[in-house]
């Protein structure tokens, strides 16, 4: 097992979004989702699912809806809105000038 | 952002549905977690225990999301607000005084904005462009002196709106009392005369039919047609959609209902509402066929529309051209106009309001000064609270200095200490309200004319000054006293208590008595000044009699009279009228003082010329008795008597300021005078046989008046028929006789005529009114200055008392004598009143230049006044320490020094 990295501060929004992007799902998924497509490097903190998943909700950039789970119980899905891909969009963008400007200066080094 | 909103809102407003909700998805995440480990293998109650350690603390969890949804900010303001509202509860006395302090000072400033907006500030309902219509005045040199008319005659209303181009739309309108309906039916009501280009000033559209139009009011007749009032279609036609084609019976004419003017709809008049809106041009052909192209009678006012490209200033100077253009015009025509070089014709243009404009009476500058006292009235409240709440922080450091030890924020407890104040403001922002409501009727009555349709106090305009005023006040009050409980140094606070280190801090509170007893000093001063000046015009002698006496006029209909009849009408009602029990004596007249003049020039007199630079002639008419019946001293020589009959030489007596004018140092008795151009040259020599004591007609307490009687009898050989006006002297009250007078004279009528009678008191009141208004509102604002100044005195005094128990008893324990302490504790009070009086006296006189032009013969430098202000405050200043010092020497020495 690899080990595990904390989340950069600020990058859970932007993983929620991308994740959220492809498809509605609801908190436990996304967790699941990001942990599996980091490959079990990204642990996203279960305490800050939460609060993160309400704050986006009040921003309007996603939204949620009950419905049923896989396993046939009742789940709050939460689905991109038009502004969070937008959003996503430009954080997206953002996340890639960031981590290409750092590279950038570390190879330089 | 409207997301955002909408999400807080339904955070708060669905809270327990939020929170429900998130407990199904944490308690679903948890479950799948643990379905998770039992897949990979594990023991249930193993998956279930890791699950939770890796989720952790759902309850930390829970507390993050709601705080995530944005609402721990308004979560702690509701609960500081049941906090302050506990607070508010515990001391019902506090808040009660707080309450009941902020609410007589908002009240008062509540009720006065909704008269002084009315007044000066509100644009009248519907008028579109407001800032853009204008009210037009015409000024002109007349007898050496400017003077301001804002009525015009027809022709010139329609020359200037001709001649002006400034102006994109011009209406002449005229509000007037008029009998509306037929025989007995008819009333006196309320009439508006207006141009049919008048309703265009307004958004208003007819709730009913619709208004008439341009071609319904053409010169020289307009069309039959009228526009009820609002009220008036409720009440007299039940608000019947079947009204419009109804006839209605207004002066002589009959007009054709057409519509009916939407609620709240009055034109622009302070006054009362009109029942009907009729065509000026109906009403003036009705009453002078030639009206159109005449001059002489000037009746109607103005409104015009400047357009939006012409500056304020070039607008009056168009104005004035046009003026100027007309005057020359009807100088050409008529002989007795001064030249347009001399007479200097120009406009001023004014915002609609009367009360902004050239011949505003004082009703505007006198609502906005009381609007003045009525703040400085709240600022003694507020004075009042602050040093409340001072007093109440003191009491509560221990507890503050334990919350702050406990690590509240200051600025979590500023909130929480501010929010009590809003709290207590807003209670006194409502008692407010209600203070207004009530009082607002008193108000209404003294500067607006009866019946005047929006209460004051709810309006929109007034609930949104209030709501403002409260926050500020709430603000004000409450900032300092908060500020002062935490700047607690908290272990010496905790450690001591609230014993000792309380009376300490008293240089604000002492700043605020002085603040506020010099401004009652203020308020005081005014009162006086207001009172004394009021006395001073009651005192005033006219001239005539006012209280003995009835008036009696005739509003004749349906009969024409040619002048023989309206004089044998004239004296079958002034023999009718000597026939009533409890009638002393009765006079033919011609005009009423302050209502109507009779001028006919500057009269002739033999070697005297230039009498027109004078001053103004005032010409009255008499019968034998009329000296008697007005009360008018006869100075010198006779009255009239049953003698001055036509045919008899002709008689004169004159005012005694005109006597002086006219024939300084001579005796004027004997000399001879004649009416000048304006009687043609015809009329005979009057020999001067009484000087008469001068008498008010046209101001009060103005320059003196030049006025002269003829007898009835010769005045009707020279001018054919006066006026057939009726002044009747009663035994007792005057308002006891006016049923019977006017009952028994309506019988001598012919046709639809009727009598009006009316106290001669009640016709000449409203000229001392304003000085009344002034009066009644300065004593009641000052009033309650003394009465918020003395309970701040009281309480500043009692609490300094209660805190110095300990040190009180230590004197008397050691000896000093209850006098002395009494002494001691009064000489505190009596020191505050006397700087307090000081204080105020001075800022009352810097004031005085102001205040000055609105009294009545009387200094804004009074002394009488300063003392008796002075008196009073002493006064108030040893009875509210009176029983803390009582208190003070009732001080058992064991118990003061046991407290500690």
């Amino acid at each position: 097992m690899t080990d595990r990295l904390d989340l950069p501060q600020g990058t859970l929004d932007l993983l929620i979004l991308k994740s959220l992007s492809l498809e509605p799902m609801h908190g436990w998924a996304i967790s699941e989702r990001i942990r599996e497509v980091s490959q079990a490097v990204l642990q996203v903190p279960q305490g800050s699912l939460y609060p993160a998943l309400h704050r986006l909700e009040r921003r309007g950039w996603i939204r949620a809806q009950w419905g049923a789970s896989e396993n046939n119980r009742r789940a709050k899905y939460y689905e991109l809105t038009r502004a969070g891909r937008k959003q996503l969009a430009k954080e997206a963008a953002e996340w890639d000038r960031l981590t290409a400007a750092v590279s950038l200066v570390l190879r330089m080094a | 952002m409207l997301a955002d909103l909408k999400y807080r809102l339904r955070a708060l407003l669905r809270r327990d549905t939020l929170d429900r909700e998130l407990a199904d998805e944490l308690s679903f995440h948890i479950e799948r977690e643990v379905e998770k480990h039992v897949r990979a293998g594990v023991t249930r109650a193993e998956a279930e225990r890791r699950a939770r350690v890796e989720f952790g603390g759902v309850e930390q969890i829970t507390e993050d999301t709601r705080t995530s949804r944005g609402l721990e900010r308004i979560d702690a303001l509701l609960q500081d607000v049941r906090y302050a509202w506990r607070g508010v509860r515990s001391r019902p006395g506090f808040s009660a005084a707080v309450v009941l302090t902020l609410g007589l000072g908002i009240g008062a400033n509540a009720a006065m904005f909704g008269v002084v907006d009315r007044l000066l500030l509100r644009p009248p309902a519907f008028l579109s462009d407001a800032d853009r219509v204008h009210r037009a005045y015409l000024n002109y040199m007349w007898d050496g002196a400017q003077r301001t008319d804002r009525n015009f005659e027809y022709i010139v209303y329609t020359d200037v709106t001709s001649f002006a181009t400034s102006f994109d739309a011009a209406a002449a309108f005229s509000y007037q009392q008029m009998p509306v309906g037929r025989g007995t039916a008819a009333r006196e009501l309320m009439v508006a005369r207006v141009s049919a280009s008048y309703f265009d000033f307004f958004t208003a559209r007819p709730v009913l039919g619709r208004f008439f139009t341009a071609q319904e009011d053409v010169p020289p007749a307009g069309e039959n047609v009228a526009v009820l009032g609002y009220a008036y279609w409720q009440s007299a036609h039940g608000g019947s959609r079947s009204v419009l084609g109804e006839q209605l019976h207004i002066g002589e004419v009959t007009y054709t209902v057409v519509g009916v003017a939407p609620r709240g709809f009055v034109g622009v008049t302070d006054g009362a509402a009109p029942v009907a809106y009729i065509p000026i041009t109906t009403f003036a052909y009705a009453r002078d066929p030639a009206y159109a192209t005449s001059y002489g009678w000037s009746w109607l006012e103005m409104l015009v529309r400047r357009r939006p490209a012409v500056a304020f200033a070039a607008a009056t100077a168009d104005m004035s051209a046009a003026f100027a253009r007309s005057w020359q015009v009807q100088h050409e025509q008529t002989t007795w106009l001064r030249p347009v070089s001399e007479a200097k014709p120009h406009a001023t243009i004014s915002p609609v309001h009367m009360a902004r404009g050239p011949d505003a009476g004082p009703n505007g500058r006198i609502a906005a000064w009381v609007m003045g006292v009525a703040f400085i009235v709240l600022l003694i409240a507020a004075a009042n609270v602050i040093n409340l709440l001072l007093a109440r922080a003191l009491q509560r450091r221990r507890e503050i200095a334990l919350r702050l030890a406990l690590g509240v924020s200051r600025a979590r407890l500023l909130q929480q200490l501010l929010m009590e104040t809003l709290l207590l403001a807003l209670l006194g922002g409502v008692a407010g309200l209600a203070a207004a409501r009530w009082g607002g009727g008193m108000l209404r009555a003294l500067f607006l004319t009866a019946d005047d349709a929006d209460a004051v106090a709810t309006d929109t305009r007034t609930l949104l000054f209030t709501a403002t005023l409260t926050l500020a006040i709430a603000l004000l009050t409450g900032l300092a006293p908060a500020l002062q409980a935490l700047r607690a140094d908290v272990a010496g606070a905790l450690k001591a208590g609230m014993r000792d280190s309380a009376y300490r801090s008293s240089r604000l509170r002492t700043g605020l008595l002085l603040f506020q007893s010099a401004l009652c000093v203020l308020l005081l001063v005014g009162a006086g000044l207001f009172v004394r000046s009021l006395a001073n015009v009651r005192a005033y002698r006219l001239g005539y009699d006012i209280d003995p006496i009835v008036l009696i006029d005739t509003n004749q209909r349906g009969v024409q009279l040619d002048d023989a009849q309206r004089n044998e009408l004239a004296d079958r009602l002034h023999a009718a009228a000597m026939s009533v029990p409890g009638v002393r004596s009765a006079t033919l007249a011609a005009t009423v003082p302050f209502y109507s003049f009779e001028g006919r020039g500057p009269p002739h007199v033999p070697g005297r010329d230039s009498l027109n630079l004078l001053g103004r002639y005032i010409l009255q008419s008499g019968s034998s008795a009329y000296f008697e019946t007005l009360g008018t001293r006869i100075l010198r020589g006779r009255g009239f008597t049953s003698a001055d009959v036509a045919g008899a030489p002709y008689v004169v007596v004159v005012s005694q300021a005109m006597a002086h004018a006219i024939w300084p140092g001579q005796d004027p008795l004997g000399e001879r005078m004649r009416f000048g151009s304006f009687g043609g040259d015809t009329t005979p020599y009057l020999t001067v046989v009484g000087i008469a004591e001068n008498v008010s007609g046209r101001s009060i307490g103005g320059a003196p008046e030049f006025w002269y009687y003829l007898p009835t009898l010769q005045y009707r050989t020279m001018f054919g028929a006066a006026r057939g006006l009726l002044y009747v002297r009663v035994d007792g009250r005057a308002g006891d006789h006016v049923e019977t007078l006017r009952e028994r004279l309506q019988r001598e009528l012919p046709g639809d005529s009727y009598v009006r009678a009316a106290a001669f008191a009640d016709v000449i009141a409203p000229q001392q009114r304003s000085w009344r208004v002034g009066a009644t509102m300065f004593v009641v604002f000052a009033a309650l200055a003394l009465v918020l100044a003395t309970i701040g005195l009281y309480s500043v005094i009692a609490y300094a008392v209660a805190q110095r128990t300990r040190e009180l008893g230590v004197r008397i324990a050691l000896g000093a004598s209850v006098a002395r302490v009494v002494r001691m504790v009064v000489g505190q009070g009596v020191l505050f009143a006397i700087t307090g009086i000081a204080a105020g006296s001075a800022a009352a006189l810097l004031a005085a230049r102001w205040i000055e032009p609105l009294l009545f013969d009387a200094s804004a430098k009074d002394p009488v006044v300063y003392g008796a202000v002075a008196v009073v405050l002493l006064i108030v200043a040893v009875v509210a320490t009176a029983r803390p010092a009582l208190r003070a020497t009732r001080v058992d020495p064991t118990i003061a020094l046991r407290a500690e």
